[in-house]
């Protein structure tokens, strides 16, 4: 039953996806706000490896979602107009930060590992925020465009057209989601449930928790880089809030929204929060009261998420 | 050179004060109820525009009296009506509620009062420099520091010898057993929040007559009162103090220095603090989690 | 030699000690319960054994090695498998998918990115096969959470023998039973015993399961061992009867 279900909801899923710019318009959007979603979706699902599947309370994930947007910006803004290279740039950047934050953190649970996480993001943060010569300091990294992507022969307008771009970066989201689906159906994905569900049965499994926890966050910034470095081409833009404990909170938020204990979860609440997000910003001044207010009414109302409603079992 | 180092200390003393006090709340809430205010810099924040809207009325120390009073009150009746559904519940939930609740006063405040600063001055008598040599040692500094040492004490006094206090060292330390023996916890939870927030709004207060007022004043002293609490140690009060202290010199100091960096040395140092010694300066052993 | 071979252990919580100075011996094969009234140290001794922390002062060797050092994953890995008082489980898995975790800790898989060496692994046997030890074939796809109170400890169970141990150690395991899923534990155990030749020890405060399993017992009051027998020597002990049984009868 759930084999048949969960096959039906990744048709419905990725049917949505693929024609997305076609009716993002009917609901008053346009393609740039679906190749938002895409990206903050790969960002919340990411996240939600740790935050849904291992257990780990990041709150400071947007330090990794900012290192791989500035990795991919100031690789073509210094280094090389590549659209391929910026991306590994971003990821490697974000993925060292994560392997050296989370060997020093995962020790720590629960509030004190949030904390943690946040306070780290902060030291990047004021990097980006005050270096103002290389990063462009408060006003953000401009004087940069993506390139156009050249397949041998054939030449991919990613920077002309915007449905290109979207393309683009769907075929970038479904790699990393698919890598995410694959690790979540290995014999390590199974054990980062198992440790969200009972540390201590766990460790008396004889599993090294520290270990996987670290791979486990190391992975999730790894694909944070991937989603940063997307969202700095997309905007051919990167300035330091996306490094910002605020980013943090909006990933979690899309997640919990969502769903944490469901895989596609994430991305449901990534859709609704870009696009509310979009159309509040739009219509009101105080467009930050009725995100505060979005916070607020998810947390008592619907703490298990849009998807945690249907009372679904996350597929491990 | 000896003047521009005690420049520094002294400025990172005053800095230092505000987030240990800053801190301090936070601690008291996060080891009695488990909760992260996120919303405690924008509790900050209120206490200061209070005052700023009050002093016309009843003068500078009528404000510094009442202000932080009235924040103190709308904690009690946020955690009443908000975070106490979430105890007991997963960590992320009054993460995210606060969360919440930070962008809802950055709003509001900026509603109410504009975005832009606006100024709040202490009695002008105070703000002239004590003498030439040392310029920055004016009278509302030193008043400054000579309060938070109060407020800190009277803090220490009221956990040491009142009723109030020893029950909220105790259920910081066993709540479930306090809970048997008879003790309200969830009265408990409620004036300990409000204490916390009394903190901040009394902070708040003084830090606008230091810094000025605007509606993101908070959020500059939110993340160094984190980093005051892990670099002090988990569960430790003094130990937040003297983070507190120690993180606001350093930046003080690196603003003299090296001003690209007051903000990131704060970081650094808790980054060295962690890898020297996992549990911070004071931190409980066992108190890593 | 012995496999398990406790020397004059303590532990100390501050000024309190739980546990003061045991010493205990299990020869392999064996089935020994330790039993003694509420805050004996019963459990902080378990814990000792399994690695829960370390002990103040005192030598735990097993299987000839010094642990007293080791963590508990690394002392599962010597062969020490237990299980809990308050049943610890992974509640929102399946019955197979708890087994299969602890299969697959077992089998050094737990870091594997791929599917292949599970399977060649024989991981799928290995989960039915403990499926039907435990006798929860019917129920594999059932959520655990939702599973009775004796089934979550089978499960318990199986997911400690999934770790091919050398030692199992059962923390209370009929703790709040009935009748039936009492006896129907007490049988798995003593299967386990007899047909897989495992050594037990088991803490239990039910004194039918107690004598009728055990081969020795170890009785312990106020951390301290007040008596170690047959179950014969222990029912007949007068310092015993006083202190314990004499107690809860």
């Amino acid at each position: 039953m759930s084999v048949k279900r969960d096959f039906a909801v990744g048709l419905f899923v990725w049917a949505a996806l693929l024609t997305m710019p076609f009716w993002m318009p009917a609901i008053g959007g346009y393609t740039g706000l679906a190749t938002r979603v895409v990206v903050m979706g790969l960002g919340a699902m990411a996240l939600n490896l740790l935050l849904g599947y291992t257990g780990a309370l990041s709150f400071g994930h947007a330090t990794f979602f900012g290192l791989g947007a500035y990795g991919a910006a100031m690789t073509i803004r210094y280094l090389v107009p590549s659209t391929p290279l910026a991306l590994l740039a971003g990821i490697a950047v974000a993925a060292a930060a994560g392997a050296a934050i989370g060997a020093m953190i995962v020790r720590r649970r629960g509030v004190y590992f949030a904390m943690s996480t946040i306070a780290f993001g902060q030291i990047f943060y004021f990097v980006a925020f005050r270096w103002s010569s290389v990063t462009g300091g408060d006003d953000g990294l401009t004087g940069w465009t993506r390139a156009p992507l050249s397949l041998g022969p054939l030449t991919l307008d990613i920077r002309g057209s915007e449905t290109a771009f979207y393309y683009f970066a769907l075929a970038l989201f479904a790699a990393g989601v698919g890598a995410m689906a694959w690790i979540l159906s290995t014999p390590f994905g199974r054990t980062l449930v198992a440790i969200r569900e009972n540390e201590r049965r766990a460790r008396f499994l004889g599993l090294s928790i520290e270990r996987h926890l670290w791979l486990s966050f190391v992975i999730s910034s790894t694909l944070m880089g991937l989603a940063g470095g997307l969202y700095a081409l997309l905007n051919n833009f990167v300035d330091p809030r996306t490094l910002r404990y605020d980013q943090s909170g909006e990933f979690v938020i899309m997640a919990v929204m969502g769903g944490m204990r469901s895989f596609w979860g994430p991305l449901l609440g990534a859709f609704i929060f870009v696009v509310v997000q979009d159309v509040v910003s739009s219509h009101t001044e105080n467009w930050m009261s009725v995100i505060g207010l979005v916070f607020i009414l998810v947390v008592l109302f619907f703490p298990r998420g849009l998807l945690g409603l249907l009372g679904r079992r996350a597929p491990a | 050179m000896i003047q521009l180092v005690l420049f520094g200390v002294f400025n990172g003393l005053i800095v230092g004060a505000f987030y240990a006090l800053m801190a301090i709340g936070l601690s008291l809430i996060l080891n009695l109820s488990g909760v992260i205010n996120f919303a405690h810099g924008g509790f900050l924040a209120l206490g200061g525009y209070l005052a700023y809207s009050l002093a016309p009325t009843i003068g500078f120390w009528g404000a510094l009296l009442i202000a932080p009073l009235i924040t103190a009150a709308i904690g009690l009746l946020v955690e009443r009506l908000l975070v106490r559904p979430l105890y007991g519940r997963d960590p992320l939930y009054s993460l995210l509620l606060t969360f919440g609740l930070a962008f809802i006063f950055q709003d509001g405040l900026r509603t109410i009062w504009g975005a832009q600063s606006v100024p709040f001055s202490p009695p002008a008598a105070m703000m002239s420099p004590l003498s030439a040599q040392l310029f920055f040692l004016t009278g509302y500094r030193l008043f400054m520091m000579a309060l938070v040492a109060i407020a800190v004490g009277g803090l220490f006094y009221v956990l040491g010898w009142t009723r109030l206090g020893l029950r909220i060292r105790a259920g910081t330390r066993d709540l479930e057993t306090l809970s048997t023996l008879g003790v309200d916890v969830r009265v408990l939870r409620n004036l300990n929040f409000g204490l916390g927030i009394y903190l901040a709004g009394l902070a708040g207060v003084l830090a606008a007559g230091q810094l000025g007022l605007s509606p993101t004043m908070g959020d500059g002293l939110i993340m160094p009162s984190f980093v005051s609490i892990i670099v002090g140690g988990l569960g430790s009060l003094v130990g937040t103090l003297l983070g507190g202290l120690l993180i606001g010199v350093a930046s003080g100091l690196a603003a003299v220095f090296f001003p690209s960096a007051q903000e990131a040395v704060i970081y650094v140092m808790m980054v060295a603090v962690l890898l020297a010694r996992p549990r911070g300066l004071l931190g409980e052993e066992g108190r890593v989690h | 030699m012995s496999l398990l071979d406790v020397e004059d252990v303590t532990k100390a919580f501050g000024r309190l000690v739980a546990v003061g100075g045991v010493t205990l011996r299990v020869e392999p094969g064996e089935l020994r319960a330790i039993i003694g009234p509420n805050g004996a140290g019963k459990t902080t001794f378990f814990n000792l054994v399994s690695g829960f922390f370390p002990p103040s002062s005192g030598t735990i060797r097993f299987d000839g090695r010094d642990v007293g050092a080791l963590g508990p994953a690394a002392r599962v890995r010597l062969g020490i498998a237990r299980t809990f008082q308050i049943t610890e489980v992974f509640p929102e898995l399946d019955v197979a998918e708890n087994l299969r975790v602890a299969a697959e800790s077992a089998a050094g898989l737990a870091f594997s990115l791929g599917r292949g060496a599970a399977r060649r692994a024989g991981m799928d046997g290995e989960v039915d096969r403990l499926l039907a030890t435990a006798g929860l074939a019917d129920r594999r796809n059932r959520q655990v959470g939702e599973l009775s109170h004796g089934d979550q400890r089978a499960v318990e169970i199986a997911m400690a023998l999934a770790l091919k141990p050398k030692l199992l150690m059962l923390d209370e395991p009929t703790a709040g039973m009935g009748d039936q899923e009492t006896h129907d534990v007490a049988r798995l155990i003593r299967r386990l015993h007899r047909d897989e030749g495992l050594t037990i020890v088991l803490i239990e405060h039910d004194m039918r399961v107690v004598f009728n399993l055990a081969q020795r017992i170890m009785v312990l009051a106020e951390g301290k061992t007040l008596a170690e027998g047959t179950p014969d020597e222990i029912a007949g002990n007068e310092t015993v009867q006083a202190a314990y049984l004499g107690e809860s009868a």
